[in-house]
């Protein structure tokens, strides 16, 4: 089971025209549902995911749960039967799901002002309706921008990239399904962009030491261009509403 | 059943945003630094790191004398004393009911707070401790006033008021709180024939029309048993709907807003108002009636 | 910086499965030309000081290739002649997917900056992408992204020509009606200036031999059905095996059968050529054969198809019933394994333009090819490529690529034992000359203080004579309480070689050096592998020393490994060796350990072959060259003293030593070899040999099979056993590398070594294998560091099987130069040799000279004539009168070497004894060798006069 595909051809470019440092177009929109407090969608290449938080409020279900000093933060991961090639029996509850649940929960916990709301409870949805590959990022990035449609405190931007191995030497980020299947091993890593922290770092096959700081650096460069991008989705988003509603509801008082 | 059944395609959706090209003020996003002073003080969505205050959410400045806050255009209501409030109970515990009222945490109404009948200046006795649930219940919907609001950011309520209590026949619908226009009146009888209440913390009740003068609402008295005319209904119905059109194109919500939106209803029919293109055209429609309006 | 367009794809995997995969059309492509104002102008190797000269389009041009030009023709496109090419990436794509190896001597072409190549990405830029519409069909589509770059190019360079060249008619002619330039690539070669020597070398894909010939095979099937029939088992695939001995006769190994399949006959075969991967239909078991054991050449001159008929007569006369193992034949080629083959053109008397060539490698059929230079190439050694096989031809249609010298030279014949076992051996490179250390090279402080300094040790080499690629020594001192300190020292290779530099990548693609009579391909440049790696008497060198402290028993009692610096103070031939051992008045330092050494390996082999080590034996023939005209002077067996069996020994307990440690401290990925445990089956001739002569032969197990063959004795014919050891050695299966993340461990037994690790270990200046385990236990006693390749048990594999492929082929090239040399040496002689019969078939006995460790065929039925012998097949016996030749029986044979075929020069035998009336020659006297002998001294000194 030679791996030989070539994934960056001589001409520098992969599989799908792209260059090795650049990432797939992403596309997103945040308050997409009017029922949760929050919610986005985001489109990295053709993974689609919905993203919808609520909260913070009050615990409900077992009381006993909540903190005196944070809120208490749920993550519920699914993907839909339809989302891959193959169709998959149900949308969560398997192992994958579960693990995705708890990564996702890790990398939001470390962007979330918790402490703010004692008592409290956050819950967030991600669904998955198309996977190509980078569904974790897709998942952390949508549910940040959900997280900050619902207006709920966070540290800074939590952004996740993955990043993978061309040719066994150049380090390409954001992977692609078919990137997937035919390259190496794809390391994950969600981090807090501006603080250049990890909060979370994923593998699942080996590859050789020497390899990771080049390939970490290029998915942390990744994140970086993500934070770009999605900001650069809030600030528009923000804007788009406070133009609809006039400013109002601030101090400042806008004139037309 | 309907006969018609719209599913529109993703990509024909149309953007429901009416937004105005207005000037933009500077719009602070989390991580982003505001002032490397720091002889500010941090209010709320900001926190301070490495000497540096910085924003937490994404929304606008707002400076009072030293205290920096960020204000989100959306997130769960914080209550003011004074705010009025449409809430659901959600649990009767020892003299006081549990009120879902969208903010963070529940919000209590206190035994002592309510209008008992027989009067205003009755003793709680111990009977009423035990009647609570026949006052009000699991699932009822009141209007009340916020009251206090505890250190830990929970609301404490009030229906010590003729115009607060336990809400009859009628329609509730919710929105971000962001989109309730401040004012002083919450309770408005719309001239179309129908009474609105636009709860601060997003609740909207609509009902019919009541003459507050004769009949108190601050009692715990539903009366199901008076059958609303269809007339009144379908002028309910259209509220509502033209209260969504509005909150979907985020545009704010206050009497002259949801009036002008009503009269701009009138060319749809009533189901004809949750299709996306109309809901957009009536947003449109009052938003250019408002501007005008404020242009006089 | 991007835009992006989706598309939708359709893949079959059981199901339907829908995926979509992206497309991104950037804007950032750089057309590739020079003299461009509009692109980012990034690096290129198109150029405005490069002409095309062609007569057909009087002006400077730049080309553009379609996909089948490429495929058909990069013979053509590597020959130097035209440049400023543009190749489309959509052709690029299409080429790798039909024909990986046109496709990387394509990737050749484009990295040589001199053939002014460059690759557009036309599939990923804005303005030369296209959709694929409903229904367009995949060719025409791509034919339709040429002609869109083609009007782009057009567009873009107002200034500038540009040239479409394809052989498809109707892409032709829609670019001409979108103004392309275009023509095939007949004319475009035809009309280039000094062309003559190119258009033999044009690929002929138009069949325009008389085509009303009847069609002389049956047709292949569509691939429709091909792929059907193996789904449903109806057909079955293979790899396609020619014999070497009958070419009518092949086998097909088919996954579903234990044996390989049969196919015979010109229909059974069916335009099948070795290598290639068939589709074979089974016939139906009353129609089952036995392997043929006759032998047939296709001695045809012509193209005429009556001899062919004529041989097939023969065939089926011949075909036998008992034994039948599976038949079939030959449907459909599944895919073509055409490589370049090497030969000559047969001497014939043909006129005219085409011609036939005659494979050196006799699996490969004739080849028929259009050429101007006949003449010039009967002379020659040349290559030649198949293009086609067309059903109306007897032989398929080529052409001429390249001519490699004189028939007979030595120089050619060296090229063609290299080329045709892929062996690559050209010059090293600058780059990879530029890794080497600078001269004059020094040990420095630092290689001191990291190394165990046995400077001080008194350590010798032993080794053939004429070595000069050292690279293990060894070492012997007693210490306390009567024990030995044993080292072997072996040269540190992987100090000089650093992982992944160009010296590195040459050394691991060339696997081996390859040992030919005359000349040595070196893995390793020179300056490594005979200066400063090789472990030179009196010079102070790196060394991997493996230490052991061993009682007088031999066993072990200690294990060291380290890197060191040793200063050998003998480097010894095998023979000087032995005579300072026996020399009893020799009593120096180098002395006592040599016996000390010899006596413990005496002890080691003991304990092997009690093991159940096999001895094996396979006849090694020397050459002793004349030093000045590098002809062969004579031709001998190899000695063989005990200080060569001392040597190994030792050898084969580092390996071993090294194998436990490696494998310890790298389960997944280290780099072991085993020799697997042959099937029973591939004892038959062994145990059937064995049989006749009345020796059970034990195959059971390796010990079993050692203790039979030693028993195996019979004192009338003391070559026996070494025959039938020679018979096991051919039963065996080859020992392979491999890593040990990829076999369970019950797997890494070695059969033939009876040991159950074991590895390469000491002879890094020889075998690359050897420096992957020298870099693993560097790593594992800390004294090196770990890479990414290293640890990657994937890529360890990828290694394993270029290392396993080029060891064979190396052996197979050096046992082709013995072969060679041989014939060189008997050029024009006639001797009688005693022989031995190896096996006796029907019409032939196969004879085994050990003197030259030659195995060839004495027929004994020749044609028209009657044989005074009869065949029994049950008992493998030919009789002739009261005279019976069994297997092993020795003989006395006349060897003269039959020169009329120069590419298959072959020993014609003639019996001389045991003496049958009739068929039998007389023995030749003493006068009649000698006078043969200065007849050819006489030619050689003509030759000589000639050359000078």
């Amino acid at each position: 089971m030679s791996k030989k595909k070539e994934l960056v051809s001589k001409i520098g470019l992969r599989l799908d025209g792209r260059r090795a440092d650049e990432l797939r177009r992403v596309r997103c929109k945040m308050g997409v549902f009017s029922q949760p407090d929050g919610s986005a969608y985001i489109e990295q290449g053709l993974t689609k995911v919905l993203a919808a938080v609520y909260g913070p409020h009050q615990v409900r279900g077992n009381r006993s749960k909540a903190q005196h000093d944070s809120a208490i933060v749920n993550c519920q991961f699914s993907m839909a039967v339809f989302s891959t090639s193959e169709r998959k029996k149900r949308p969560r509850g398997d192992r994958k799901s579960s693990e995705m649940s708890i990564h996702l929960r890790q990398a939001l916990l470390a962007a979330i002002k918790v402490e703010l709301y004692p008592w409290s409870q956050i819950d967030i949805y991600v669904e998955v309706l198309h996977a190509d590959g980078g569904v974790y990022p897709a998942c952390v990035n949508a549910a940040t921008l959900a997280l900050i449609d619902a207006g709920i405190p966070l540290k800074e931007y939590v952004c996740a990239c993955s990043a993978s191995l061309a040719n066994n030497d150049i380090p390409m980020v954001d992977i692609s399904h078919q990137e997937e299947m035919l390259g190496g091993p794809t390391l994950t890593i969600a981090a807090l962009p501006m603080s250049e922290k990890i909060v979370l770092m994923e593998m699942s096959q080996r590859f050789h030491i020497d390899h990771l700081p080049k390939v970490m650096a290029k998915a942390l460069k990744g994140c970086k261009d993500i934070k770009v991008i999605l900001d650069e989705a809030v600030r528009s988003h923000v804007e788009d509403v406070g133009c609809s509603t006039g400013w109002s509801n601030t101090s400042q008082k806008i004139k037309v | 059943m309907s006969n018609k059944i719209h599913i529109g395609i993703a990509s024909d959706r149309v953007n429901p945003s009416v937004a105005l090209n207005q000037r933009v003020p500077k719009i602070y996003t989390p991580g982003e630094v505001i002032t490397e002073q720091n002889e500010l003080m941090r209010g709320h969505g900001t926190y301070e790191e490495d000497g540096c205050l910085k924003s937490s959410v994404a929304g606008l400045k707002e400076e009072v004398n030293k205290l920096i806050s960020i204000k989100p255009l959306k997130s769960r209501y914080n209550g003011e004393i004074g705010d009025v409030v449409v809430g659901r109970i959600t649990e009767v515990q020892q003299r006081r009911w549990k009120v879902e009222t969208n903010s963070r945490l529940d919000s209590v109404l206190l035994l002592s707070s309510v209008n008992l009948p027989g009067g205003e200046l009755r003793r709680r006795s111990a009977e009423d401790e035990h009647m609570m649930r026949k006052y009000l219940q699991e699932g009822d919907l009141i209007s009340a006033e916020v009251q206090n609001v505890f250190t830990d950011g929970s609301l404490s309520l009030h229906t010590r008021s003729l115009k607060y209590g336990k809400l009859s026949q009628g329609v509730l619908i919710k929105v971000f709180p962001a989109l309730i226009k401040r004012s002083k009146t919450r309770f408005h009888n719309l001239s179309v024939g129908a009474s609105v209440i636009l709860g601060n913390n997003g609740f909207i009740w609509i009902c019919p029309t009541v003459n507050t003068e004769e009949e108190s609402v601050g009692g715990f008295i539903q009366n199901l048993e008076y059958i609303v005319p269809i007339e009144e209904r379908e002028i309910i119905a259209r509220i509502r709907n033209c209260i969504l059109a509005l909150a979907q194109s985020k545009m704010m919500l206050f009497d002259t807003s949801i009036l002008f939106a009503f009269e701009e209803s009138k060319k749809y029919a009533v189901a004809e108002l949750l299709l996306p293109e109309a809901m957009v055209d009536v947003a449109l429609l009052t938003q250019q009636r408002l501007t005008l309006l404020e242009n006089q | 910086m991007f835009s992006t367009r989706a598309f939708i794809k359709k893949n079959k995997v059981g199901n339907y499965l829908k995926n979509i995969r992206e497309h991104y059309i950037r804007d950032d492509i750089f057309c590739g030309l020079e003299s461009c104002k509009s692109c980012e102008v990034l690096d290129t190797s198109l150029t405005g000081g490069f002409n095309n000269k062609n007569n057909l389009f009087k002006f400077n041009h730049y080309i553009i290739l379609d996909t089948n030009i490429i495929l058909d023709q990069i013979d053509i496109l590597e020959e130097d002649v035209f440049g400023n090419v543009i190749i489309l990436h959509t052709v690029l794509k299409e080429v790798k997917h039909r024909s990986l190896p046109v496709y990387k001597r394509l990737m050749s072409i484009i990295e040589n900056p001199t053939r002014h190549f460059y690759i557009f990405t036309n599939d990923h830029h804005k303005d030369t992408y296209i959709n694929q519409e409903k229904g367009e069909l995949i060719n025409d589509f791509n034919d339709r992204c040429i002609r869109k770059a083609c009007t782009w190019y057009m567009k873009h360079m107002p200034n500038e020509k540009f040239v479409l060249i394809t052989d498809d008619r109707g892409n032709r002619n829609t670019a001409r009606n979108e103004k392309i330039k275009t023509c095939t690539i007949t004319d475009y070669v035809k009309n280039l200036e000094n062309s003559k020597h190119l258009q033999d070398k044009l690929a002929r894909k138009d069949f325009h031999t008389v085509v009303d010939s009847d069609d002389f095979y049956p047709p292949h099937l569509p691939t429709v059905d091909i792929i059907q029939g193996i789904k449903d088992g109806s057909l079955h695939q293979g790899t396609f095996r020619a014999s070497t001995s009958n070419f009518l006769e092949a086998s097909v190994n088919v996954d579903e059968f234990e044996e390989p399949v049969i196919v015979q006959g010109r229909a059974g075969l069916n335009r099948a050529v070795d290598g290639d991967f068939v589709a074979i239909k089974i016939l139906s078991k009353d129609e089952w054969i036995s392997p043929s054991d006759i032998i047939l050449e296709d001695e045809s001159v012509t193209e005429g198809v009556d001899e062919v008929l004529e041989k097939e007569k023969v065939l089926k006369k011949t075909q036998k019933k008992a034994n039948a193992q599976p038949t079939g034949m030959v449907v459909g080629i599944v895919r073509r394994k055409w490589r370049q083959y090497c030969g000559i053109l047969q001497p014939s008397n043909m006129d005219g333009l085409f011609h036939l060539f005659v494979p050196a490698d006799r699996k490969i059929p004739k080849v028929r090819i259009e050429t101007r230079q006949a003449e010039f190439l009967r002379t020659q050694k040349i290559i030649v490529a198949i293009d086609t096989w067309p059903r109306h031809s007897r032989y398929p249609t080529g052409h001429f690529v390249r001519a490699l010298g004189k028939i007979g030279d030595q120089a050619t014949e060296n090229e063609v034992v290299l080329l045709e076992h892929d062996v690559p051996h050209s010059k090293f490179s600058e780059e990879v000359l530029s890794f080497l250390p600078k001269l004059p090279w020094t040990i420095k402080e630092g290689d001191i203080a990291a190394r165990v300094d046995l400077r001080g040790l008194d350590i010798c080499s032993v080794d053939p004579p004429g070595c000069t690629d050292i690279d293990d020594a060894l070492h012997c001192r007693e210490i306390e309480d009567d024990k030995l300190e044993v080292g072997v020292h072996i040269a540190d290779v992987s100090h000089f070689i650093r992982p992944g530099n160009a010296l590195d990548i040459e050394a691991s693609n060339r696997a081996t050096t390859v040992y030919l009579v005359n000349n040595r391909i070196d893995m390793v440049p020179v300056l490594l592998s005979s200066n400063l790696c090789s472990l030179r008497g009196g010079e102070e060198r790196f060394a991997f020393s493996c230490v052991w402290i061993m009682d007088k028993e031999a066993n072990i009692l200690e294990t060291r490994f380290h890197k060191s610096i040793i200063k050998s103070k003998k480097a010894m031939t095998y023979e000087e060796a032995q005579m300072v051992i026996d020399d009893k008045h020799q009593v120096h330092s180098i002395a006592q350990s040599l016996r000390n050494l010899n006596s413990l390996a005496k002890i080691l082999k003991r304990g092997r072959l009690d093991k159940g080590a096999l001895v094996l034996a396979s006849p090694e023939v020397k050459i002793l060259m004349d030093s000045e005209t590098h002809d062969p002077i004579s031709v001998e067996a190899k000695k063989l003293f005990e200080t060569n069996s001392m040597v190994e020994e030792f050898m084969l307990l580092a390996n071993i030593s090294v194998a436990q440690k490696i494998l310890k401290e790298f389960p997944e990925c280290a780099l072991l070899r085993r020799h697997p445990t042959p099937p029973p089956n591939n004892f038959d001739p062994l145990v059937k040999a064995g049989n006749h002569l009345g020796f059970a032969i034990k195959i059971d197990s390796g010990k079993n099979l050692a203790a039979s063959l030693d028993e195996a004795i019979r004192e009338d014919n003391p070559f026996l056993n070494t025959m039938l050891r020679i018979l096991a050695t051919r039963c065996m299966m080859q020992a392979v590398y491999f890593s040990s993340g990829m076999y369970q461990k019950d797997e890494y037994f070695h059969y033939g070594l009876a040991v159950p690790l074991y590895t390469h270990f000491t002879s890094p200046i020889r075998r690359y294998a050897d420096i992957i385990v020298h870099r693993l236990l560097a790593v594992a006693i800390g004294a090196d560091c770990t890479y990414p390749d290293l640890l990657d048990k994937h890529k360890s594999t990828d290694l394993c099987k270029n290392l396993n492929y080029r060891n064979r082929m190396a052996q197979y090239a050096g046992r082709a130069s013995v072969a060679f040399n041989t014939h060189l040496f008997f050029r024009g002689k006639l001797q009688d040799e005693e022989g031995y019969v190896l096996f006796v078939k029907k019409n032939a006995l196969q004879i085994l000279i050990p003197k030259y460790g030659l195995e060839c065929t004495l027929y004994i039925s020749e044609e028209g004539k009657t044989s005074p012998f009869t065949y029994d097949e049950d008992h493998q016996t030919q009789t002739a009168g009261d005279i019976v030749l069994h297997a092993f029986d020795p003989v006395i044979v006349r060897l003269t070497l039959d020169s009329k075929n120069i590419q298959h020069e072959k020993f014609i035998l003639q019996l001389v004894k045991p003496h049958i009336e009739g068929f039998s020659i007389a023995p030749l006297t003493e006068m009649e060798t000698k006078h043969k002998l200065t007849e050819i001294e006489s030619g050689k000194k003509n030759k000589k006069q000639k050359k000078s």
